[in-house]
């Protein structure tokens, strides 16, 4: 019955579907074997300790949030111009690329706790973290998008008398959203990272805070449903990185014949 | 030099060309003249610097010796204005059929709303009426360049470079893109200068065949065809045009010789 289920549901059901499997074989075969709530809770334990705790894990995941999304703003802001500054600039390339590629080679979460120290417990230490996290993926898809143009079209461009500006705006810009956006829903996870690992070691507002306090009390149904609003909050920032791309990029092959 | 059209206004002035790259000379000591509204056609061999001549003629290249004129004027940077066709369509994947026709008048600072039933009359012209707003992986090979053809022309350009535009193209396309091309060209009746490695395609296309040599490039035999217009199936059969292609490939082949 399984298998023609499957079948007959639409492909955008079929994870769904999945998932349902998945919770329903943890739920009874957790409950069969015993497993204690502190080492696994059921679904049914997480979803009641979620419900309970709705409004503390909206606070908490409301500051995460802000600190996620200022701290991609500012990795989009900066990345894009680094881009532009090496593209433009092309003496800058030479110092600029390997600079960024030996900070990326550093791991930002090793060193996070000296974010800690120079930013001190509040957001701003979560903000840094996120936006160091986000910077490079969103850098070098903006210079792959924004540089990395056909010289045919850009002959084509010049010969029918197109300024720097205009190049810019409708060829440059236009080939690099689509590196964005997919850079964005690399960097955003990564961001997110970025904010609950600065959470984790210093502060008590934020999921990354909520989570620790939940296991320094062994309320692992805590941990799990915290994790959950994370999951939910991924979801929306991804979505909405969706529609962006339904907005202006639906002329993508990939996308049109789907 | 040889003086293709005494009698006409040259439009295209190239004397004592040459190119001279990293691995040696390309073009050497070429030239040759286009007349007004005539429709010129290059052949020879590969490599023999067809390319590199065009690029030289639109000023997207230097030369290394000697000059262009265009219209009486020296060539010296990109000729803003002369109609460009490559072998690639060189399309924007992100615009539909109608705006990357259109695509030149913007980059020349121009509302594209005033050219549009100009565009829409080009595109008629080649055959791509119901195509507008087909973005261009969703249009054959011909098709995508005939719309890389009505971007060339949307302007009016006095001047047309095309360089083996239809050299990507599957043998019955690019028979009917000629015909079409000569439909085309009849009506605009701009100043075409041709890079073809067909030799078919060149008697029957042009006013004028100019054959060059093998790398480097030099100039060989000036042709002119006599044919009458309009030139169509039947041309290709008629006495004078097999015994002015064989003159064509006689002087292609008698420098592989040496």
């Amino acid at each position: 019955m399984g298998a023609t289920l499957m079948a007959r549901s639409t492909p955008a059901l079929r994870p769904l579907l999945v998932l349902i499997a998945v919770l329903l074989v943890w739920q009874y075969g957790g409950a069969a074997a015993h497993v204690p709530g502190y080492i696994l809770p059921l679904p049914s334990e997480i979803a009641a300790r979620f419900w309970q705790t709705r409004a503390v894990q909206l606070h908490h995941l409301s500051i995460t949030a802000l600190t996620t999304v200022i701290g991609l703003a500012a990795a989009l802001a900066t990345g894009v111009l680094l881009a532009l500054a090496v593209i433009y600039v092309p003496a800058l390339k030479t110092i600029v690329m390997p600079a960024l590629a030996a900070f990326n080679s550093i791991p930002k979460i090793a060193i996070a706790p000296l974010f800690i120290i120079w930013f001190g417990l509040g957001i701003e230490s979560k903000i840094v973290l996120a936006f160091l996290l986000g910077l490079f993926p969103i850098f070098v898809n903006s210079v792959t998008g924004l540089g990395e143009i056909e010289a045919d079209v850009l002959d084509l461009s010049r010969l029918a008398g197109g300024t720097q500006l205009r190049i810019f705006a409708k060829v440059r810009l236009m080939n690099a959203l689509p590196y964005i956006t997919d850079a964005l829903k690399v960097a955003f996870p990564l961001a997110l990272v970025g904010s609950i690992v600065g959470e984790f070691i210093g502060g008590n507002r934020g999921v990354g805070y909520l989570i620790l306090s939940a296991q320094f009390n062994l309320d692992t149904p805590l941990v799990f449903a915290t994790l959950v609003s994370i999951t939910l909050f991924t979801t929306l920032g991804i979505g909405a990185v969706a529609l962006v791309e339904a907005a202006f990029l639906n002329w993508r092959p990939s996308r049109r014949r789907r | 030099m040889t003086t293709v059209t005494s009698d006409k206004e040259a439009a295209v002035r190239v004397d004592r060309l040459s190119k001279t790259f990293g691995t040696g000379a390309a073009v050497e000591e070429l030239s040759f003249e286009v007349g007004d509204k005539e429709f010129v056609s290059l052949v020879g061999p590969s490599g023999c610097g067809k390319s590199t001549l065009l690029r030289m003629v639109s000023g997207l290249i230097a030369p290394t010796k000697g000059s262009v004129e265009v219209r009486g004027q020296e060539v010296r940077g990109p000729l803003v204005g002369v109609g460009m066709v490559f072998q690639a369509p060189v399309l924007l994947p992100w615009r539909t059929a109608l705006a990357n026709v259109l695509f030149t008048a913007e980059m020349r600072g121009e509302p594209a709303n005033r050219y549009r039933a100009r565009a829409r009359e080009l595109i008629r012209l080649t055959g791509l009426e119901g195509f507008e707003k087909r973005y261009p992986h969703e249009l054959s090979g011909g098709m995508q360049q005939r719309v890389a053809i009505c971007r060339a022309l949307l302007l009016d350009p006095s001047l047309l470079l095309m360089d083996e535009p239809f050299g990507a193209l599957d043998i019955i396309t690019r028979e009917r893109m000629g015909f079409e091309l000569q439909k085309i060209w009849s009506a605009t009746r701009n100043t075409v200068l041709f890079v073809t490695h067909s030799i078919t395609e060149a008697v029957l296309l042009s006013d004028t065949v100019v054959v060059m040599s093998a790398r480097p490039g030099r100039l060989k035999a000036v042709i002119a065809v006599d044919l009458p217009r309009p030139r169509d199936v039947k041309t290709l059969s008629h006495p004078r045009f097999v015994e002015l292609a064989a003159r064509v490939r006689d002087n292609i082949e008698a420098q592989s010789v040496d």
